[in-house]
């Protein structure tokens, strides 16, 4: 295969290619679509030794009964029966309708469409680099519906507090309460930190605090949409002096006994001390992928888009092993499911597609590998015009690295009365973050053997491995 | 009981910088009249007078003063950012500072965010959202909290508005939202606690849980049935758009029942039977009187009221001691909050001097509050009275938060928040505002604070009218800051480096305003960048 990527004229073509895939609507025929796209520039530069882990949070608690809808007859007929004025038709589904690209069998012969505002991630599914994953949620063991309703807690306990958005975002992240420090993310950076130049560039969130980059070792560094932020009044005088502005310094930076004074000091010695080492190396990549692919502002795309040009420093920085946090808020959609879920999920659509390609622009598209995750899935049942916190979801992984094309996991029946639900349709989840977890870190380098650690669960779940990368 | 607070004052034992500490925890500001006042009437004294002091101007009487009530072809009526203009001017410019104050801690733990309220009139929802706050701050909590479920703007964030009772035929069920968070979040919590806070443990020493879903489930029935009342709102024909204009009145009315849309089926929650078929009202007040009933509301609020106001980490006793007031005001009233603010600020705990050799005291004030204590504290000229300040909640180029603006109803930060990898997690302790301190904010904050504090925000002026005359002596320049912005908490050898390095301005009596100012603003910059005016103890 001929490696396409690395001749500038070729990427130009790709890049216009890209452009012209943005500019189509849902119904456009895809043809030329991001995954071929993907295919032709596959073979990544030998001794590019990197990779990298993006977790896209979907704060709220994202519908996954509206992102990947049953579309066959007879389980579209039960969602529209269960779901009633939150539906999707169809015949809207029909353009984002996915066809594994082997013959896979379902649960009730199950077929599914993406939300017709997926039209991107559809592409990629097509393309063979996006696997969803079925009904994963949080669980300290596998449980029935029986041992569920059971009281029997010492044999099958349950994750604290299920339904709740803090603390299920917190388990999502840490696998523990509110209050965790630790993050799996930042557990499995802690296996990367001497692999890094800059050790404190393992871990990176450029949303906001999330324990999720928070490791036993590794810290989490912060970033904002438009790079590392200078202190600029110790860098300019301004309306001072200089010897102001070394006073400002010594200040700011000063040890102090008080240890939330410390903390604050800490803080700004890593943001001081990064952000002269994080923009300049930032200043030198140019990064052509464009992330403004539908009108409308989307954090989750400028959050994305610093993790491509962090991606495209790794060298000048001297990163080899990143885990990455970014979210979009805003999926707690009690009501307005309708609108309100369809403009989530365009920003979606386009945030994690433009990063898809700009990982292909620049070579590192089998290195680094995006998943979603999120509070909880919700009710099939619907409340009106919205639908209510859940357990188990459908969440996705995307990258050049991806067995995709196909599904992971077990399909749930659609249904609000079977056993793979605990009411309402709340789906009780048949694969567990631990197992979602361990197939990411494992890919990434996570030795088998220090598994429990990073997850210390994983050994109450049969199959570490889910098989998607 | 009684404690040290309850003793009448003796007014010579408050000192200006005693004073400072108390007014910058009750209020924003600490001006060298808040400053005698509180000298003069001592802190019990001063905070009664803050009680029955007069109201300031309405948040709506505020935006209709600005003619943010115009129905135009502009269309302001959808314009979600008087809004903000609106809670500035508020909390930075009526004159009932304790009240909105405490209002502005109320307004993290019943949090309505403006994020995501849109339609007709988002600022006026807004205004009547903050102004039950502003009612209640010194009323009671039940009271409150009623208001607070059927607010407009609380029926927009948490879904009663519209909340529709079950259908059976399309398998419907009604929100659970509401229900949810008015116990997670508006009064008991997930865990039982015992009256101190701490949390009561079963045999097996695991925390035991307050309800279940079931309890979510039953006691969302009770929510069903509300939406906005439309009745006094009138609906205007305009030409520039071809449905009707509605005006205001719907985002200060109560939310309206619609019997037909509201359960009759049985409710069951935390203990409770609510029979089925009981009228709306009657079942509302019993699932109100119910939670306002449980134990857990007075350690759970007034721990987290603690934390806004004084500690981080209080002590369970100095809980307790509030928690009790909560349950009951010395008069047998349960949830008088003016009484409870009392209890927080006088309790022994927070009047007693900080303790050096204590490394975990007190908190880590909110950006908010630092540009609110500033602006209070130094003068400002507000130009056209416009208060044109925007939402500031980025990170890189805001102060990281912004009044009414919390991404989300678990507020700008957890009470329990613990950041990690610090002396802190290790101590085992909690500092919420941690939550938003990062890389990124603590730069983007010093870099705000270089541009306002020198040359305002839009047209907003600092005059440091009280400064101008001392320019030319650093030491008294930093001695004001030092007592009117942190009660004298900067070290002596902070003092004498911020003094130093401001005498490196030249700034004589006779110099000229400009560089009177440069130097003055340059001095507040050193002041509200350093981590011993950051951290309050």
């Amino acid at each position: 295969m001929t490696n396409i990527i690395t001749t500038p004229v070729s990427r130009r073509a790709m890049l216009k290619r890209a452009s012209e895939i943005a500019g189509m609507g849902a119904a456009a025929p895809l043809a030329l679509n991001l995954a071929s796209m993907g295919d032709a520039a596959a073979a990544t530069a030998p001794g590019n030794d990197y990779k990298a882990l993006v977790c896209v949070f979907l704060y709220g608690g994202n519908d996954h009964p509206n992102t990947l809808i049953p579309f066959d007859k007879m389980n579209h007929a039960r969602y529209l029966g269960i779901r009633g004025g939150v539906s999707f038709q169809r015949k809207d589904l029909i353009p984002t309708a996915l066809t594994p690209i082997q013959p896979q069998t379902l649960t009730d012969d199950l077929q599914y469409a993406f939300a017709p505002y997926l039209p991107r991630l559809k592409v990629l599914f097509d393309g063979g680099k996006l696997a969803p994953l079925l009904n994963v949620g949080s669980l300290i063991t596998p449980v029935t519906r029986a041992q569920f309703d059971g009281s029997n807690r010492a044999l099958y306990p349950l994750p604290p507090k299920l339904f709740s958005h803090n603390d299920q975002q917190t388990y999502w992240q840490a696998l523990g309460s509110e209050g965790s420090t630790v993050g799996w993310g930042g557990r499995i950076g802690d296996y990367a930190l001497s692999s890094n130049d800059q050790a404190l560039l393992t871990c990176i969130s450029a949303s906001g605090n999330a324990v999720f980059v928070s490791g036993d070792k590794a810290l989490q560094y912060q970033i904002s949409p438009s790079g590392a932020i200078p202190v600029k009044g110790i860098k300019e005088a301004g309306y001072g002096s200089p010897q102001i502005m070394e006073a400002l310094h010594q200040l700011i930076t000063a040890q102090s006994k008080h240890a939330f004074e410390n903390e604050l000091t800490t803080i700004m010695r890593r943001s001081i001390e990064m952000e002269g080492i994080v923009n300049g190396a930032l200043s030198k990549v140019s990064l052509n992928t464009n992330f403004d692919l539908v009108p409308g502002e989307n954090s989750l795309a400028d959050q994305l888009k610093i993790v491509a040009r962090l991606i495209g420093a790794r060298k000048e920085l001297g990163s080899r092993r990143q885990i990455f946090f970014v979210s979009l808020d805003g999926f707690d959609h009690h009501s307005n499911l309708s609108q309100k879920h369809n403009e989530l999920m365009s920003k979606v659509d386009e945030a994690v597609a433009a990063f898809y390609v700009a990982t292909v622009e620049m070579g590192v598209q089998r290195d680094v590998t995006t998943f979603t995750a999120s509070d909880f899935g919700r009710t099939l049942v619907n409340n009106g015009d919205g639908s209510d916190h859940g357990w188990g979801s459908h969440h996705f992984i995307i990258g050049g690295a991806v067995k995709g094309g196909r599904y992971y996991g077990t399909a749930p029946h659609v249904s609000a009365t079977t056993d793979d639900q605990v009411g309402q349709g709340r789906l009780l989840p048949s694969t567990s973050i631990d197992q979602y977890a361990a197939t990411l870190a494992h890919w990434f380098g996570v030795p088998d053997s220090e598994m429990a650690t990073v997850l210390p669960n994983i050994g109450n779940f049969q199959g570490r491995n889910l098989g998607f990368l | 009981m009684k404690t040290q607070a309850n003793r009448p004052t003796t007014l010579a034992a408050i000192t200006d910088a005693e004073a400072a500490r108390f007014l910058l925890r009750a209020k924003f500001g600490a001006t060298d009249a808040d400053i005698a006042a509180v000298k003069a009437q001592g802190y019990a004294g001063w905070l009664d007078a803050q009680v029955k002091s007069a109201r300031g101007q309405s948040g709506a009487a505020w935006l209709d003063s600005q003619g943010h009530n115009a129905i135009t072809k502009e269309a302001e009526y959808f314009n979600p950012t008087a809004g903000d203009f609106m809670i500035w001017n508020q909390l930075l410019a009526q004159p009932d500072e304790m009240r909105q104050r405490c209002a502005f801690s109320l307004s993290q733990f019943f949090v309505v965010s403006l994020n995501p309220i849109d339609g007709y009139w988002p600022p006026y929802i807004m205004a009547a959202w903050w102004n039950i706050l502003l009612d209640e701050a010194f009323g009671n909590f039940r009271t409150l909290l009623e208001r607070v479920t059927l607010n407009a703007g609380m029926g927009m964030y948490l879904n009663t508005k519209g909340n529709l009772k079950e259908d059976p035929k399309t398998g419907r069920a009604p929100d659970e939202n509401y229900a949810r968070e008015i116990m997670q979040l508006f009064t008991i919590g997930l865990y039982q606690l015992n009256p101190d806070g701490t949390e009561k443990k079963d045999t097996a020493g695991k925390p035991i849980e307050t309800y279940v879903q079931a309890d979510v489930t039953s006691l969302a029935n009770v929510f069903t049935g509300y939406d906005h009342d439309m009745s006094r709102v009138k609906f205007l024909r305009v030409a520039w758009q071809n449905f009707p204009v509605v005006t205001a009145e719907f985002t200060s009315d109560p939310m309206r029942l619609e019997a037909k849309n509201h359960s009759s089926r049985e409710v069951n929650f935390l203990g409770l039977t609510i029979p089925k078929g009981t009228p709306a009202p009657d079942q509302l007040k019993l699932a109100l009187d119910h939670l306002f009933a449980h134990p857990n509301v007075g350690p759970f609020f007034c721990r987290q009221m603690i934390q806004r106001m004084v500690t981080s980490n209080p002590s369970p006793a100095y809980v307790k001691r509030v928690a009790d007031v909560f349950a009951d005001n010395g008069q047998g009233v349960r949830g008088d909050l003016k009484s409870v603010w009392r209890a927080i600020l006088l309790d022994p705990e927070a009047l007693a001097p900080a303790d050096p050799g204590d490394s975990m005291s007190g908190k880590l004030r909110e950006p908010v509050q630092r540009i609110l204590s500033w602006a209070r504290t130094v003068g400002v000229d507000p130009g056209d009275g416009k208060y044109k300040i925007y939402n500031l909640s980025r990170e890189d180029t805001g102060i990281g938060q912004s009044p009414l603006r919390s991404a989300s109803v678990f507020n700008f930060f957890r009470p329990g928040y613990v950041p990690p990898h610090t002396a802190i997690a290790k101590a085992g302790k909690q500092a919420p505002e941690f939550q938003i301190t990062n890389e990124t904010s603590v730069a983007g904050y010093i870099n705000f604070l270089q541009t306002a504090l020198r040359f305002g925000n839009w047209q907003f002026k600092p005059t440091y009218l009280a400064l101008k005359p001392i320019a030319h002596d650093p030491a008294a320049v930093v001695d004001w800051f030092n007592l009117h912005l942190t009660a004298n908490q900067l070290s002596p050898a902070t003092v004498t480096l911020i003094a130093t390095a401001l005498a490196s301005k030249g700034i004589t009596p006779a110099g000229d305003d400009k560089d009177k100012l440069d130097m003055i603003a340059s001095a507040c910059l050193l002041v509200m960048s350093a981590p011993e005016y950051l951290v309050q103890k």
